[in-house]
């Protein structure tokens, strides 16, 4: 767009909200202030236009509140030149709401040259974001003041990326790349260690982290909220993650490092087990033997099933292997051919840890050993 | 001036004349063809999907008091919420609100406001309300069956892969876009071709414009919606691979064709409700309705730019900046018909002589309402504030004020508006009154927290949330209650006055149109031969007759207009 | 008159009301003339006719998108239509609107005889092109030309038996002996009709059922012709179908500038076999990392990627490679071609063209339903010069039944 426009458009400061308002969530991206200020001018002109209607439809009412039977004091049945001038006359208001969203809308949809780009996965019910160089992490982090541009696809049905705090969202439809971008303006804050430890313990035997309940991520830092905005299916309402805002690119890379692969002092099965919840694996297959959407992974190692195909399989290194890689090749029956292939999103020794993971959950792990000697 | 001039009153219906009682036995209403019959069965069977799609909504208002879920538990607490969401929306959408209006008043009013014996195509009639039958036991299949989760918009890629019975609910659907198709074509040449002498299209009722609107839409987009149901359906049982990603289709081709039907079924929701209060408020005030042009040309516009704003449902999903712009503006200029009836309804109320009547004051609220939820729309339709917005509790707050507030309360208004008319009875007034404040004050209750929930950021559809959504949800959850107890006890005045209330007169609130000129309830010929009219807001010559309460005609008799004899011009030139 | 008659008299009079004598039988209690009945029926069919052309215009509209985006599918597929089984039908329909718009003449001049005759022959004729559409089908199913779901062609075995379509493609048994042998089921419900209307029409010359046997007797020959269009189908798609095939498989090598047609399907079907009966993953491209991150880079989605394909497929054609024969079939073409023959590219071709079609013969049946009743009413002689509606009206809509073909044909069979 023209920047002269652009800066003649500038949410004026007096209606501007302060950061943590009535209406919305705290302000943490370049578009919030813009759509904020648009969203409340609209609100002035809806309020200035609804109590005069309303408070004159009052009046009426008590004022012409008549006995049956009076007739009324006027039949007048048309004024034209009234009913032209508050035809014609709000319009001027309606192609100022247009012309100022539209332009917000279009800075929304362009994403400055050079920006800083991750790649995003959406499945039911969980994101994976790729930050380059084989890490991947279900959280989603930035760094301030850098646009970012969000690069994404879905593997199953439509989801949408929303991010109340940035104002942003973007549908995310299987078959195509859809994008969006945003600059975000406010860094995370970094909890003192020992809430963060005493967090860490309490969560201890429970799976996975519970944002809800600390309020920051495990590695300490507060967030802002993802949603998924597009219905999708059973737990739509659980296809949440969190933005994690660094101050620097050095925070960040620091950050991606940490968690690209597994650190030396973590024993495969542990590194598993990570990766079990981050990437969206308990989503369909429990850890307890209750059956989700796929067959549950306590004492699956080992255990023989029928596939879908008709003949039998057991469950063996090679068989993880390929169902993660291909998972429509052999399908247990009973189960939908529905797991998106995680081919080239895994390492092979993150391969190595699920399998641990699994043969950890699994009473009978020497048996596929001997039949593949056999 | 009345001294004049005799004073008329067509009195009471015979047994013999009466269409409820001049024949009995079920099969007489089976197989009626009298347009008030076919109302009639149409009324109880909406207001029983409705009370089925409210227990539906009161069950998700009840899930939401709790973060993690109150009223379903278990594993499949989350697939319940969602069969849950999804039959309300089906329902309501499909089974109550589109034919609310149109089919159960409409049909009992078009013909009997236009002086007419029946409508059209009685047999048709008929058969659109047996379709309506057919697929509300689809829709109450699905629900048996394995329920159905996709939403009531069958989003594909989900309900292409989802195992419930979305083929089941489809075919429903499908069934009932005939019937209202039929309904719609009805009304069309019922109201071309048989309009009595002397009303020309300036001197028909606003309700009849309106619901020739609607007719209108109903039978240029329902079939585009027919047809991709049945597409969907053939996606899913031989993957034609038209929107379904994983066999090359596109899910976005989808949306659109989705939308075309569903953004113009809004105004098949909408716009009867708008007729009904262009009565009810001129009616009420005794005053001649304010630009009764610009009302009739606006419904018309409302039409028309109905169909070229569907866009705006999809203004996140990834078309280009450009149609999505378009889109935009084209949406603002819907907005600006629906306002000025807003404004001339208002011009009407003033300098009249109001009776604050159990109608008038659901038109009222209905004013209220209605323009919250248009002026909610402004925000959908900038595109800036959409994008934050869309798929959020706004939009639901907005949709429920103008679908709610608009056209469940106007249908409740012209329900005790015409019910005198259709079953002869009055209802008690001020328990008709309290009625309705507790519906207004429900409803505002209900929805009016779930505008803040929306920009605060919580998303549509999420069977657990967030705990700082707490407050507002449950706010929102004992406003359900409230409404729903307001609308029991509207129910039960109506009901009782089956029972105990006062014999109707035919004219007991002072309209001026036809159906006010035949007996309550009508009799089953309507008029015994085409009757003249002048205008239908001239209220003039309508005096109140305190002795009896009801209002009576004292304009002079017409002279008829002598008729053409059957049978000797051929029917072709 | 009626009406006022009985308005003079007291109510008591008000249950004769529409059987008065002056008030024809064929004019409904509602209306007050003729002509107001004839109005009402004529914008009402016109209404309707609307939200027909609506309803078709959702499967064009679609049909328009996807020939946009995917060109060279279309291109390719549309040589497995039968372009003379569709100009037949083609002319059958047109000759039946001639006899349609006859008929309601005859109405109108009340000749009865050719009235009956001209619904009969139109009724013929819709089941002559039912008959020729029935072995268009059932050859595309033997064949696996069928939407993407459970699209099974394969260019070296173009006629799999039941049995090969259970081991190769995974079919169960009973679908697979549906697709091998689906004339039969397609006849059959045609021909318990056509023994019914026999045993009918013998049964009422027998007990001298004069109005029945008048019914049964243009019914009869109704019922025959649904076999004539079977068997005018056969011979042209088996007569003409070794020549089809041998068409088609002539054009393929056309395309692949290739003497030797036969080795070069041969092998290059490997490949699209292995496509076609594999699970088909949920990004086609997936395979291709490069061509992700190409579309990541360059803003593109699927759609647009292939049409920039298409794009491709159609400067190459304007250079002359494709139809230059003894040109050396290049590297892209070639995968051009074998992207076509897969589930997902040809099987749209044929999700689309089943749904068209598959919708208008099902507005044909329907069709069939009300000629057949309005032959019953013109054997009773219900219509004169003042009552033919029905006609007229069914008329209209086997006109815009006709019309549906006309489009479809050059668009699904003609254009490529």
């Amino acid at each position: 767009m023209t920047p002269v426009l652009t800066n003649l458009m500038r949410p004026m400061p007096f209606l501007a909200d302060v950061e943590d308002s009535f209406w919305f969530p705290k302000q943490a991206s370049s578009f919030a202030s813009e759509v904020d200020w648009v969203y409340d001018f609209i609100l002035y002109i809806c309020v200035a236009f609804f109590v005069p209607m309303m408070a004159f439809m009052l009046w009426t009412m008590i004022k012409y509140t008549k006995k049956k039977g009076e007739k009324a004091e006027s039949q007048v049945t048309h004024n034209t030149p009234l009913e032209l001038a508050w035809s014609i006359g709000p319009s001027v208001l309606l192609v100022w709401m247009f012309v100022q969203g539209s332009i917000s809308y279009l800075d929304m949809r362009t994403p400055p040259e050079g920006s800083y780009d991750v790649g995003v996965t959406a499945f039911k019910w969980g994101w994976t974001m790729d930050y380059g160089a084989g890490t991947f992490h279900p959280e989603l982090h930035i760094v301030k003041d850098e646009p970012t541009k969000l690069s994404m696809r879905s593997t199953d049905v439509i989801h949408s990326l929303y991010i109340p705090a940035f104002r942003a969202k973007k549908d995310i439809v299987p078959g195509r790349y859809n994008y969006m971008w945003f600059k975000p303006t406010v860094a995370s804050e970094k909890v003192s260690d020992e809430e963060l430890a005493k967090a860490k313990k309490q969560s201890e035997g429970s799976d996975g982290w519970d944002y809800d309940k600390y309020q920051f991520t495990p590695d300490g830092y507060t967030f802002f909220d993802l949603y998924c905005a597009e219905y999708c299916g059973t737990n739509h309402s659980q296809m949440q993650t969190v933005v994690v805002v660094h101050e620097t690119q050095e925070e960040l890379q620091a950050w991606i490092k940490a968690n690209s692969s597994r650190p030396e002092d973590q024993t495969p099965a542990e590194w598993g087990q990570l990766l079990y919840n981050r990437r969206g694996c308990s989503g369909c297959h429990s850890n307890d033997g209750s059956k989700l959407v796929g067959p549950s992974f306590k004492e699956l190692y080992g255990s023989t099933h029928a596939l879908a195909a008709g003949s039998d399989i057991t469950v063996t290194d090679n068989y993880i292997r390929e169902s993660i890689i291909d998972p429509k090749a052999k399908v247990v029956a009973g189960y939908q051919p529905v797991m998106p292939s995680y081919k080239g999103q895994l390492s092979d020794d993150d391969i190595a840890s699920i399998i641990a993971y699994l043969q950890s959950l699994s009473s009978n792990v020497a048996e596929p050993a001997a039949a593949a000697a056999e | 001036m009345s001294t004049s001039t005799i004073s008329r009153d067509p009195g009471y219906p015979t047994d013999r004349e009466n269409y409820l009682t001049n024949s009995s036995g079920i099969l007489s209403w089976m197989f009626t063809l009298d347009h008030k019959r076919i109302g009639l069965m149409y009324l109880i069977g909406v207001m029983t999907a409705f009370a089925v799609g409210g227990l539906l909504a009161l069950g998700i208002r009840l899930h939401l008091l709790d973060p993690e879920g109150w009223m379903f538990t278990g594993a499949e607490a989350n697939n319940i919420y969602n069969q849950v969401f999804t039959l309300h929306g089906a329902i309501m959408v499909f089974l109550f609100i589109i034919p609310s209006v149109p089919a159960a008043l409409g049909n009992f009013l078009v013909p009997v406001m236009l002086g007419a014996k029946d409508v059209a195509f009685p047999r048709l009639n008929l058969s659109s309300f047996y379709l309506w039958c057919f697929g509300a036991i689809f829709f109450v299949s699905a629900l048996f069956s394995s329920g159905l989760d996709t939403g009531w918009t069958f989003y594909t890629p989900y309900s292409t892969t989802t195992d419930t019975s979305v083929i089941l609910a489809t075919l429903g659907a499908f069934i009932l876009g005939f019937s209202s198709i039929f309904t719609g074509l009805n009304f069309i040449v019922t109201i071309n071709t048989m309009r009595p002498p002397g009303m020309t299209w300036f001197k028909m009722p606003l309700f009849l414009w309106a619901t020739y609107a609607t007719s209108i839409i109903q039978v240029l987009a329902t079939p585009v919606l027919g047809i991709t149901l049945l597409l969907l359906i053939a996606e899913r049982t031989m993957h034609v691979g038209i929107f379904d990603p994983e066999f090359n289709g596109d899910p976005v081709t989808y949306q659109h064709f989705f939308w075309f039907y569903s953004h113009p079924a809004v105004y098949i929701m909408i716009l009867p409700a708008f007729g009904i209060i262009s009565e009810l408020i001129s009616v009420h005030s005794h005053k001649h309705i304010f630009g009764y042009r610009f009302i009739a040309y606006s419904s018309i516009a409302i039409a028309l730019l109905g169909f070229l704003v569907w866009g705006h449902h999809m203004f996140t999903s990834g078309m280009s900046s450009l149609t999505t712009i378009i889109f935009s503006a084209l949406t603002f200029t819907v907005s600006v018909p629906s306002a000025i009836k807003v404004f001339n309804w208002l011009a009407t109320m003033y300098k009249g002589s109001i009776s604050l009547t159990t109608p008038m004051c659901y038109a009222i609220s209905f004013i209220f309402l209605f323009t919250i939820g248009g002026l909610t729309g402004l925000f959908l339709g900038t595109l800036a504030t959409d994008l934050h917005l869309h798929d959020t509790y706004f939009v639901v707050a907005h949709f429920h004020y103008v679908m709610v507030g608009g056209t469940l309360i106007a249908f409740l208004g012209g329900v005790f508006h015409w019910w005198p008319k259709m079953v002869g009875k009055m209802y008690n007034e001020s328990h008709g009154r309290i009625a309705s404040l507790l519906v207004f004050l429900g409803f505002n209750g209900t929805f009016l927290p779930q505008f803040v929930l929306g920009s605060r950021g919580m998303p549509r559809r999420y069977a657990t949330y967030d705990p700082e959504f707490a407050f507002l949800h449950q706010m929102s959850t004992y406003g359900a209650l409230l409404l729903g107890c307001g609308l029991l006890y509207a129910f039960i005045v109506l009901m009782l006055s089956l029972a105990k209330g006062r014999r109707a007169p035919a004219n007991p609130w002072g309209g001026a149109t036809l159906e006010w000129a035949c007996t309550s309830p009508p009799p089953y010929y309507n008029f015994e031969r085409p009757p003249v009219v002048g205008d239908p807001y001239d209220f003039h010559n309508i005096e109140w007759d305190a002795k009896e309460e009801k209002y009576i005609s004292t304009e002079p008799e017409r002279k008829l207009v002598p008729e053409e004899t059957p049978g000797q011009v051929p029917a072709h030139h | 008159m009626a009406t006022i008659d009985s308005l003079s008299s007291e109510s008591e009079t008000h249950d004769e009301h529409g059987h008065d004598h002056d008030h024809p039988a064929w004019l409904a209690h509602h209306f007050d003339t003729p002509e107001q009945q004839f109005d009402s029926g004529k914008l009402g069919i016109w209404l309707f006719l609307v939200t027909e052309v609506l309803f078709f215009s959702g499967m064009f509209c679609a049909y328009a998108m996807f020939r946009m985006l995917r060109p060279e599918v279309f291109e390719g597929c549309s040589q497995f239509l039968n372009t003379k089984l569709g100009a037949i039908n083609t002319g059958v329909l047109l000759f039946s609107s001639l006899t349609m718009a006859w008929a309601v003449r005859c109405a109108q001049t009340e000749e009865y005889k050719k009235l009956v005759v001209m619904i009969a022959s139109t009724l013929s004729c819709a089941m002559v092109f039912l008959g020729v559409k029935s072995i268009e089908y059932s050859h595309k199913w033997g064949m696996g030309l069928l939407p993407p779901g459970s699209y099974f062609y394969d260019e070296a075995n173009p006629h799999p038996t039941a049995q090969q379509i259970v081991d190769q493609h995974g079919f169960s048994e009973s679908a697979a002996y549906f697709l091998t042998h689906s004339l039969y089921f397609l006849c059959a419900p045609f021909l318990i009709l056509l023994i019914g209307v026999a045993i009918w029409a013998v049964y009422s010359k027998v007990t001298d059922k004069q109005f029945q046997y008048a019914c049964a007797k243009p019914l009869l020959v109704v019922c025959l012709s649904f076999f004539g269009g079977v068997g005018l189908g056969m011979i042209l798609e088996s007569g003409g179908g070794e020549h089809a095939v041998a068409h088609v498989d002539g054009e393929h090598a056309g395309d692949h500038g290739d003497a030797d047609h036969a080795h070069a399907d041969h092998s290059h079907d490997a490949p699209a076999e292995v496509a076609a009966t594999h699970a088909v993953p949920a990004f086609d491209i997936e395979s291709d990392d490069a061509a992700i991150e190409l579309l990541a880079e360059s803003e593109l989605n699927t759609g647009a990627r292939a049409m920039l394909e298409a794009k491709q497929a159609q400067a190459e054609m304007a250079t002359g490679q494709i139809v230059a024969a003894g040109v050396e079939a290049d590297l892209g073409i070639h995968r051009i071609e074998q992207d076509v023959q897969t589930k997902r590219q040809a099987g749209v071709f044929f999700g689309i063209y089943y749904c068209m079609t598959g919708v208008h013969a099902i507005h044909i049946l329907g069709g069939i339903g009300v000629l057949v009743w309005l032959l019953i009413r013109s054997i009773r002689q219900d219509f004169n010069r003042q009552y033919f509606g029905p006609v007229d009206y069914v008329g209209l809509y086997w006109h815009l039944v006709d019309l549906i073909w006309i489009y479809l044909f050059p668009l699904l069979y003609l254009i490529r």
